[in-house]
């Protein structure tokens, strides 16, 4: 009993009300007022960094999620949200859908995020590939994903890649 | 047989007991593995798994690196046909140097190529001036001149006085279909509507707020209809039901009281009795002009609504009504003649 009251005690989240209700109250130190570590930290889209400075960045990487609309862009272009823009959330789980699916299929290629943009009733993929893969591999997958992809989701689906020969290209700054 | 009866746990053992023809065929046990060493002067036994080789995949390096494209392209090329349509910006074919992006310290401005930041952004390469002119070109043999006798706005509105007017909407999406695409507004001046008083006055009461005074517009909306064509009629049928009905002059019109008014009518109101009773108390004999000239005015303050000028003429005219003169006008003032009554 008493190691639990020290424990709660002890405890430095508590607050003074806390400590106060413990001998106003009786069985008060059975009902912990549950505390966390401070938890309120923003932690999207950061990287540590590194003591050597080895670690790799993108210019996406290296400009966190509130740089958004300063020194970023988006990655996805449509009209959903406009005012009475419509079908929006059909847009972003096809969005999520495409992203998984260009990632899985130009597997360990993509150098950049990909791009979506839409047009009318045209999808447009863009993103940077690493030339890992001969021409004629990167020409079948081009329209093994358009087919595929115009098929599941109703609407031409035009990709527009920029290939490029070293990774060192794409990359911004080492943290 | 002999080797049968015989249980060797032994590896070393078991090998000893074959023939000696047959070790030299023997199998090796997956887990030691004796090798020959040809050089050396014992074997190595080597203890473990096997080492699985890693494969790695053979990354593709071609051959000769091609030059960017816009090497090949002539300096007076047509643009317009190297760039036709939306495309997003790929930095071998467009030929001028072109940076985006905040600069790392110590580092310039990232340049176009591997820039996913100009990727991303819509660009207007498709849209250079010689390309617009050229469609506009094309449009042109679509297009009709304006009709002659339209010139001018009061032309317009005397020949087509209704205006209809609906939108529809793009959205980026596979569906055409947007509701808000039905709407159709009607809008009307009601002076080319040929209506007279009553009617006009009818009509107004019918139409309510859709009538807006300052611009002199009556604007009808429907959206009650799915479609656009429907709601169109329904404008149509609407307007000349309105103005039907308010040509017509209903029986139980003329039940209409001093309360359902729409302005403000001096004969027969109390005001008009009480100017009287003062005429013909001051015993003036025509005071037709007196009388009509402070009925304007009543009129004017109820129907305008007070302010400086009108209340500034009622005045002049209640003076004018009761004889009175302002003291400041005239040194030997006359004596100024107090009645009693109500001016209203």
């Amino acid at each position: 009993m008493s190691a639990i009251l020290q424990r709660f005690i002890s405890r430095s989240q508590l607050s003074l009300w806390h400590n106060t209700v413990q001998w106003m109250l009786p069985g008060a130190e059975l009902r912990g007022l549950h505390t966390t570590a401070i938890a309120n930290k923003a932690q999207a889209g950061r990287y540590r960094v590194t003591r050597d400075r080895s670690r790799p960045l993108t210019y996406e990487m290296a400009n966190q999620p509130f740089k958004i609309a300063h020194r970023k862009s988006w990655n996805s272009w449509n009209t959903t949200s406009l005012l009475e823009g419509m079908r929006e959330p059909e847009t972003v789980v096809e969005d999520i859908f495409i992203r998984r699916f260009m990632t899985g299929t130009w597997h360990n290629l993509f150098l950049s995020e990909v791009i979506i943009k839409r047009q009318h009733n045209m999808v447009r993929i863009a993103g940077i590939v690493h030339q890992k893969i001969n021409a004629q591999k990167m020409y079948f997958l081009t329209g093994y994903c358009e087919e595929l992809l115009s098929y599941w989701l109703k609407c031409p689906v035009k990709l527009e890649l920029q290939t490029v020969t070293d990774k060192q290209d794409v990359i911004y700054k080492y943290i | 047989m002999f080797l049968q009866k015989v249980y060797v746990l032994d590896m070393r053992a078991q090998q000893l007991l074959r023939p000696l023809a047959c070790r030299s065929l023997a199998t090796s046990h997956p887990r030691a593995e004796i090798k020959a060493a040809a050089e050396e002067e014992f074997r190595t036994l080597e203890i473990g798994r096997k080492k699985r080789e890693r494969f790695t995949a053979k990354t593709f390096k071609p051959a000769t690196m091609l030059p960017p494209r816009y090497k090949q392209q002539k300096t007076d090329q047509d643009w317009g046909s190297v760039w036709p349509a939306a495309r997003t910006f790929h930095p071998a074919t467009v030929p001028f140097p072109v940076r985006q992006g905040y600069p790392a310290s110590g580092q310039p401005t990232p340049d176009k190529w591997a820039n996913a930041e100009l990727m991303k952004i819509p660009n207007f390469l498709h849209l250079t001036p010689p390309v617009i002119k050229r469609q506009c070109e094309a449009l042109k043999k679509f297009c009709t001149p304006w009709p002659a006798g339209l010139e001018t706005t009061a032309k317009q509105e005397k020949h087509f006085p209704v205006t209809v007017s609906k939108s529809s909407y793009l959205h980026s999406s596979p569906t055409i279909r947007d509701p808000k695409a039905r709407i159709v507004t009607l809008k009307v001046h009601l002076r080319s509507l040929d209506l007279d008083y009553h009617g006009r006055d009818k009509l107004l009461r019918l139409v309510g707020e859709r009538y807006d005074a300052d611009t002199d517009c009556l604007t009808l909306v429907a959206d009650r209809c799915p479609l656009s064509q429907q709601n169109y009629d329904y404008c149509q049928y609407l307007l000349t039901v309105l103005y039907n009905e308010s040509m017509k002059t209903e029986p139980w019109e003329h039940e209409k009281e001093l309360v359902d008014l729409e302005k403000y009518v001096w004969e027969g109101s109390p005001s008009q009795a009480a100017a009287q009773n003062v005429v013909t108390a001051r015993g003036i004999n025509d005071a037709e002009e007196l009388l009509k000239e402070y009925g304007q005015v009543v009129t004017d303050l109820h129907n305008e609504g007070e302010d400086e000028a009108t209340v500034l003429r009622y005045q002049e005219s209640v003076m004018k009504l009761l004889g009175l003169t302002d003291p400041q006008d005239t040194a030997t003032a006359s004596e100024p003649k107090y009645i009693q009554g109500e001016v209203c």
